[in-house]
């Protein structure tokens, strides 16, 4: 049956056309051009299968099938093609569309009521909107879009058309639905006589069913003439306009083509429309063709309303609409009416079919009524929101959105494209950069209504619920923009009288659930605790900010300006007094970092912080790159802070060697490292002390420090041999100076020299065999230049053994090694006016 | 110098800061493959890239020939200085006490 549907559609189509001028829904009747097409293949296999019935068929006329149709089933390009005006618009389709959903977009609520007022003026309005919309045909197929937009702009004018020329319309039998729709109310009104309007058109409407029918019996002819050329299509109404009026339409129309009858489309359109509709009208349809004489006018006005109902449903699923073919649904083809009854519905017509047709026929059946049951399974769903229930929740997502980047436009552009790249990306790729506030909002929503209103199509936007969607969705979006501007700026607002502050939250600032408040002096407690108690770890900060300030004053000495004269330009007395003023603040800051003004504690148990800084490694290399960077006073200070510290020193504490528990390899490193990078500076300074220093110096040693500790270790020794030296060179070079001070190191002197005595057999670390013992014998050479003869005396005395014991140990070894260990020996003994030679 | 900043520095700000007081220190580092390195932290960066000096490797391998004594194997190598690819680094921790 599909097959007569796709017949009726097609000529219908062209026919629409054709009498374009008097349709403003033309581009309904393409809608159905899809379900047409697809209904071809169905129409093919029913030509097969209904050869017994052909019979009854006048099919003398399907000869000129292939001319029109060019021989194969009519695609929209074969026919589309010629249609000059469909190709001009179709350029400029979406642009139109696009500017349309834009325009409507950005009216204001009251233009869009606007808009709608004006709607029921249209042609549009005979209940065929759901035909206007551009995305209803669209669904079935690509370009149909193209015949959907043109019909909305060009109502207008055909409706003009209409109205001048009454009497030319009815005699071309060019039913608009407006028209069917007035003539089916007045005469389902009591069959009153129409209104002198109504009367004009109604009349001819009964003469042409009957014509159609007769023309029916021979059918093709009359709808193929259409579908011959565009160009004839268009220029019939024309045609039909001058023709008609002077003289019965029939003959007219056949004398300007002969063979085909003109009135065939008129019929059809009627047809047309119901077959787009839905298939439940087609019984009524199918009344009219078999009784013919029943004027159109009488069709149930019921029909374009059900066609409104559920127009994308029938849209969507065009292959169901052409498979209710069978059912009658395609009576409008000018073949249906031939056959007695419809055919193939009724099972008494099977048992007429040969076996094979039977046969094809069921299989036929069995196929479309799996695909029906598979559509139905997708479509089980379909339907369940509602277009109301879509809008809905992208009203609901819209506005969290807005309440998410709601203050997106205070932010600065770097911060927004940070937060937010893909949006500002998109809006950015769709134009109109954001110049205002409002902008990315409506921006936003006129996206949104553009989708939606494309997804529903139109006819439901014209719809008043819809169209209370986009508006209320429009508010919100005002709304919600002004909220978000009408939002204090801070994080936080205190409103008068509450107890307590409300934070706001968005995306990019989330509401702090913990509000802390940091404790400053708690900070500093903490801090002074830290470098009081100085542990392991403070001790390693500590030397780092050390290095990270000598690094930044060594780095700076090298942007040293050239040096100022007196006629330097004032920019370079400018740089060089910045350079002093940095250098400065370097300064000072070194002095704190090595942490040697912090006070010392007596009986602490945690070292002093610049004495741990000395424990480590990397904590003496510091300090003579230190030195180079302080002042003499700072130099003395430190000098001071080690000797009173110095029986506190890892390389002195840690450092206590005796023959049976020599130096770990760690600890001797250490002690070398010590000797080599701190006792270097420390010792230059001394060397070049007044004696006063010396004095107060080797008095803290006394005073503070473990002497026996302090003796018995390398570095406490060498020490006391620096001092003690220093003192006798001072001593040889101007004993007259300063009586009093003498007297003072005297009396120091023989107190170290009373400590030291007693200590004397344990000052050297190893055995005999050790030959690590220079530095012992430089301490006693030294003790022993200033010793008075009877301290000579008790020196010799005390180390006697130990002389005595290298010497003879040294006749055994290698001249070299002997000769070294004698020499050490010698040091001491010259020291007191001796020689190993006596010993001899 | 070239991490002197111009800003205050403080000298721990960020974990690699860390390691950095344990420059010249002596470290343990343990490494993927079942090893561990002690030794000297000489230089380091933002890879864990190290230098050691005078380090101790220690491999262990898994003596499992007798599946009821699952001993374990230890090689130590000694090298003098050392550089450790930062990818194979697991940790680093300072030695204790000292």
């Amino acid at each position: 049956m599909s097959f007569f549907d796709f017949d009726t559609s097609l000529p219908k189509d062209r026919g629409h056309f054709a009498s374009a001028p008097g349709f403003g829904q033309t581009p309904d009747a393409f809608a159905g051009l899809g379900g047409g097409a697809i209904g071809d293949d169905d129409a093919i296999d029913f030509e097969d299968t209904y050869d017994g019935l052909g019979d009854r068929l006048d099919e003398t006329d399907d000869a000129f099938n292939d001319d029109t149709f060019g021989g194969g089933p009519a695609s929209q390009q074969t026919v589309g093609r010629d249609f000059d005006f469909a190709g001009q618009t179709s350029k400029i389709a979406n642009t139109i569309h696009e500017e349309q959903m834009l325009f409507q977009a950005r009216q204001p609520p009251s233009q869009q009521k606007y808009q709608q007022a004006a709607g029921p003026s249209k042609p549009a309005r005979t209940g065929y909107e759901s035909y206007h919309d551009p995305n209803y045909i669209p669904q079935l197929e690509a370009r149909a879009d193209i015949w959907g937009l043109k019909p909305k702009q060009a109502a207008p004018p055909k409706q003009e058309n209409q109205a001048p020329e009454p009497a030319p319309a009815p005699a071309r039998k060019m039913l608009s639905l407006e028209e069917v729709e007035a003539m089916m109310r007045a005469q389902s009104l009591t069959q009153a006589p129409p209104t002198p309007a109504q009367q004009t058109q109604a009349p001819p409407v009964p003469q042409q069913q009957p014509q159609s029918i007769a023309h029916t019996q021979a059918p093709y002819p009359v709808s193929q003439g259409q579908f011959t050329g565009p160009p004839q299509i268009l220029q019939r109404p024309q045609q039909q306009h001058q023709a008609r009026p002077s003289s019965g339409p029939r003959q007219q129309v056949h004398a300007e083509l002969p063979g085909h009858s003109v009135q065939g489309p008129p019929i059809q359109h009627p047809t047309i429309l119901q077959r787009q509709r839905s298939a439940p009208n087609d019984p009524a349809i199918q009344q009219h063709r078999h009784a013919p004489s029943q004027p159109a006018a009488q069709r149930p006005p019921s029909q374009p309303r059900q066609i409104l109902q559920n127009p994308n449903r029938l849209s969507g699923q065009g292959q169901p609409m052409a498979q209710a073919g069978p059912r009658g649904s395609l009576p409008g083809h000018s073949r249906g009416p031939s056959f007695p009854g419809m055919v193939i519905t009724h099972p008494e017509q099977l048992l007429h079919l040969s076996e094979e047709q039977r046969a094809a026929f069921l299989e036929e059946d069995a196929k479309r009524a799996k695909r029906n049951h598979k559509i139905a399974l997708l479509s089980k769903d379909n339907g369940l929101m509602t277009p109301q229930d879509k809008n809905f929740i992208t009203r609901i997502q819209l506005q969290q959105l807005m309440a998410a980047t709601g203050n997106l436009e205070e932010q600065d552009p770097e911060a927004a494209l940070v937060e937010d790249f893909y949006y500002q990306v998109f809006s950015q790729i769709r134009g109109a950069p954001r110049q205002t506030p409002h902008q990315p909002a409506n921006q936003f929503a006129q996206t949104y209504l553009f989708q939606t209103s494309n997804r529903y199509g139109p006819g439901r936007r014209q719809g008043r619920g819809a169209d209370n969607h986009m508006q209320r969705m429009e508010q919100q979006v005002q709304r919600a923009v002004e909220a978000a501007k009408a939002k204090p700026k801070g994080k936080s607002l205190v409103i008068e009288g509450s107890l307590g502050k409300i934070a706001f939250s968005n995306a990019k600032t989330p509401r702090p659930l913990l509000n802390i408040k940091r404790q400053e002096t708690e900070k500093q407690s903490h801090k002074s605790h830290n470098s009081s108690t100085a542990d392991r770890k403070a001790t390693l900060r500590n030397i780092e900010t050390v290095y990270i300030t000598l690094m930044q004053m060594e780095d700076h000495e090298r942007s040293l300006p050239a040096p100022i004269s007196e006629d330097s330009d004032p920019d370079a007395i400018q740089k060089h007094m910045e350079w002093r003023t940095k250098i400065e603040a370097l300064h000072t800051k070194l002095w704190q970092d090595i942490k040697i003004m912090e006070p010392i504690v007596q009986g602490s148990h945690t070292p002093h912080p610049f004495i741990a800084i000395l424990s480590h490694a990397k904590g003496k290399k510091a300090i003579p790159r230190i030195f180079r960077h302080i002042d003499e006073q700072e130099r003395i200070t430190v000098l001071t802070m080690i000797v009173v510290h110095l029986d506190n020193l890892s390389v002195v504490s840690q450092a206590i060697a005796t023959p049976e528990e020599p130096l770990s390899p760690t600890i001797r490193e250490e002690v070398e490292l010590f000797s080599h990078s701190v006792m270097p500076p420390l010792f230059a300074h001394i060397s070049e002390s007044p004696l006063n220093i010396i004095i107060g110096l080797l008095g803290l040693i006394l005073d503070r420090t473990n002497l026996h500790v302090v003796a018995r270790t390398k570095i406490g020794m060498s020490f006391l041999t620096m001092l003690i030296s220093r003192a006798e060179l001072l001593k040889q070079s101007a004993p007259e100076i300063n009586v009093g001070d003498w007297e003072n190191w005297t009396e120091l002197y023989n107190r170290l020299f009373d400590a030291v005595e007693t200590v004397l057999p344990l000052l050297f670390p190893g055995t005999v065999n050790d030959t690590e013992d220079m530095y012992v014998w430089q301490f006693l050479a030294a003790m022993g230049v200033g010793a008075s003869p009877e301290q000579q005396q008790r020196l010799v005395i005390g180390v006697k053994d130990r002389v005595m014991e290298t010497v003879s140990v040294s006749k055994a070894l290698p001249p070299e090694m002997a000769g070294a260990r004698l020499a050490n020996v010698n040091l001491f003994m010259r020291a007191i006016g001796l020689d190993v030679e006596l010993l001899g | 110098m070239a991490e002197a900043d111009d800003g205050a520095p403080s000298s721990v700000a960020e974990p690699l800061d860390l390691v950095r007081l344990c420059i010249d220190e002596t470290v343990i580092v343990k490494l993927r493959g079942d090893r561990e390195l002690k030794g000297r932290l000489h230089a380091y960066d933002s890879h864990c890239n190290l230098v050691l000096g005078d380090a101790e490797e220690t491999i262990y391998i898994p003596d499992d020939d007798d599946d009821e004594s699952e001993n374990v194997r230890t090689v130590k190598k000694q090298s003098e200085m050392i550089f450790v690819r930062g990818d194979s680094v697991v940790l680093i921790a300072p030695q204790g006490g000292s």
